[in-house]
């Protein structure tokens, strides 16, 4: 195993992943460096690995060989993956993937429960997390009466809800209109820029990866080009 | 919001059949309930009827049926002259059916003897003599086959005069047809047979003493088994039967409950597979995960039982109360019964879920979170 570099946030060598016993290669030996406050947008057609690339960053899903590191640690090997999923990292998808029996306040709550906090903590966090996306008005609301643009800001509150280091965005603005979709990426672009997060953002809307300081281009598993501004 | 909540949001999703689990858990609970309820209240009934004639030992022919083989009347005189022994009473008693109740129980006692002493008149008279063709009814038993003072009643092909209605101070005796002893010999062609003697000790005997006595009885007269009243239905195959049957039949309702809980269970799992992995994206860990689901199948059993256990303890009541058995039985729901039922409610929630939450904890997030 290669020891990590010290600077790096996430460091990747050699990754791949494949499905289906080899038959599906998702990653065919990804290498790349992402350092604490980037802002990294990967692009590339449908089936390139991005997606997939995502999961293996957010622990979600484990390489099927290559080394990844997160602030020096394995991912692989971690320890306690739930742990740094609630704590490291926050998901943002294009689906949103709010639960559909709680209201927009409890969907924010529900990732505080693996912190130490409070039941009242936890509700005043979220009230502050939904004002900052501005949702103070619908709190209450299920996921049924938002519309997508509130749905995926209440996922983005959500996301921040542990105060991760890293955020993680599939497609955020992917299944909204285009005004929905230019608030919604002016919130996470602030999101980074003001709090200083990791971001790594996958999309295939070139405005939106030009925004991005640097860009990932993936094709068939691999990554093509990557060019920093 | 506390995982409470959650936990109550995860029933909530789907009231319907969180209802029909809810009616599974208590249909079978209240099962348990109403029969082990009644088989119990059924043994506390005999026995407070045994203690309410002054009777401390029974003498009985080793038999399986519900009442005991008929033995010669001479065995009587072979024992009574063992220490402590205070009075015997012979008996002969039959449970049959009588004119319209199908479930009667006659109770022939030898004419003097002490198991009449206890039986208090509330109207009408006893009878005269050993030889007149009379019966006196428990207060239950004249309820039950409307009969009043002077009314005929058909015991097997003899017709008796009601003479009296008496109160026996317990279940068993009111529930009684009560008739001399050689009459009943009589009817049933049987001279000198009786099956059970009942035995008073002296005041002063020790429990000890009276062990001793049922021991010194038995190796007296092989043929015959002594107990006491606290034990003469423990020993009773026809009882035990009926024990055993109320306990299967409830074994058999529970596992019901189980197949239904964990059928839900798994229902609700495979339903919320996309949530559940969404919990775990955020970073919920599998153990919690796992609680998440047993304590929902946990507190279905907890309500399950609740409901089963009040929806047992009327209808017993109900069923106690109809003709048929009336008199018969009087359920003895102890607290302790059903707390226990309530117990066995939540171990049915818990071990159903156990495999649904195992299940749950295996789920893989990534597949389920796909874009799109």
């Amino acid at each position: 195993m290669t020891p990590p570099s010290a600077s790096a946030l996430l460091e990747a060598k050699a990754l791949t992943r494949e499905f289906d016993e080899g038959h599906v290669k998702a990653l065919r030996g990804v290498d790349f460096s992402i350092k604490e406050g980037d802002f990294v947008a990967i692009v590339g057609p449908s089936g390139c690995g991005k997606s997939t690339l995502l999961q293996l960053l957010g622990a979600l899903d484990r390489p099927t060989s290559g080394t990844l590191f997160y602030r020096g640690i394995s991912l692989p090997d971690h320890p306690n993956p739930a742990a740094y999923r609630a704590r490291e990292v926050g998901f943002i998808f294009q689906a949103f993937h709010l639960l559909p029996t709680f209201t927009a306040a409890e969907n924010v709550q529900i990732p505080m429960f693996e912190t130490d906090r409070s039941a009242s903590e936890r509700r005043e966090r979220a009230f502050e997390l939904l004002k900052l996306v501005g949702l103070e008005h619908r709190l209450d609301h299920f996921p049924s009466k938002l519309s997508g643009g509130e749905r995926q800001r209440v996922a983005i509150a959500r996301s921040l809800a542990n105060e991760p280091s890293l955020l993680l965005a599939d497609e955020p603005t992917g299944n909204l209109d285009s005004e929905n979709a230019h608030s919604v990426f002016d919130l996470i672009i602030s999101l980074q820029q003001e709090q200083g997060r990791t971001m790594v953002l996958v999309t295939h809307d070139p405005t939106i990866a030009g925004r991005a300081g640097r860009t990932l281009r993936m094709m068939d598993g691999r990554i093509v080009s990557d060019d920093k501004r | 919001m506390t995982f409470f909540t959650v936990v109550i949001r995860g029933l909530w999703r789907r009231p319907l059949r969180t209802g029909l689990t809810l009616a599974g858990i208590s249909i079978g609970i209240a099962a348990v309930v109403a029969l082990v309820g009644m088989s119990r209240g059924f043994e506390k009934g005999w026995q407070v009827g045994l203690k309410a004639r002054g009777t401390d030992i029974v003498v009985s022919n080793r038999g399986g049926s519900l009442t005991p083989k008929p033995f010669d009347a001479s065995v009587r005189d072979r024992i009574a002259g063992l220490p402590h022994i205070a009075a015997t009473c012979n008996l002969l008693v039959e449970v049959t059916s009588v004119e319209e109740s199908d479930l009667m129980i006659l109770s022939a006692r030898e004419w003097g003897g002490f198991a009449w002493n206890n039986l208090e008149l509330v109207s009408g008279r006893m009878p005269r003599d050993a030889t007149e063709e009379a019966a006196v009814l428990g207060q239950t038993a004249a309820e039950v086959l409307k009969k009043k003072i002077g009314d005929p009643i058909q015991i097997e092909t003899k017709k008796l005069t009601v003479v009296g209605i008496v109160k026996g101070g317990a279940l068993v005796e009111d529930g009684s047809v009560i008739l001399s002893l050689p009459l009943l010999q009589g009817i049933i062609g049987a001279p000198n047979q009786i099956n059970a003697i009942d035995i008073g000790v002296t005041p002063s005997t020790t429990e000890q003493q009276i062990k001793e006595l049922t021991r010194q009885i038995e190796q007296l007269v092989p043929e015959v088994r002594a107990v006491t009243v606290s034990e003469h239905l423990s020993h009773n195959e026809g009882f035990r039967l009926v024990k055993a049957m109320s306990w299967g039949t409830s074994l058999l309702a529970i596992l019901v409950g189980v197949l239904g809980v964990m059928n839900t269970m798994l229902m609700t799992v495979f339903e919320r597979t996309h949530e559940i992995c969404v919990l775990l994206a955020v970073g919920w860990t599998r153990g919690r995960i796992m609680r998440m689901i047993l304590y929902e199948s946990a507190l279905l059993g907890l309500f399950g039982g609740v409901i089963g256990v009040a929806i047992g303890a009327i209808g017993v009541q109900v069923l106690s109360a109809t003709p048929a058995i009336k008199g018969l039985l009087q359920p003895d729901l102890s607290i302790a019964l059903l707390g226990l039922s309530v117990v066995i409610a939540i171990a049915v929630g818990i071990i159903s879920g156990l495999y649904p939450a195992w299940r749950s904890s295996r789920l893989n997030p990534s597949q389920a979170l796909q874009a799109g």
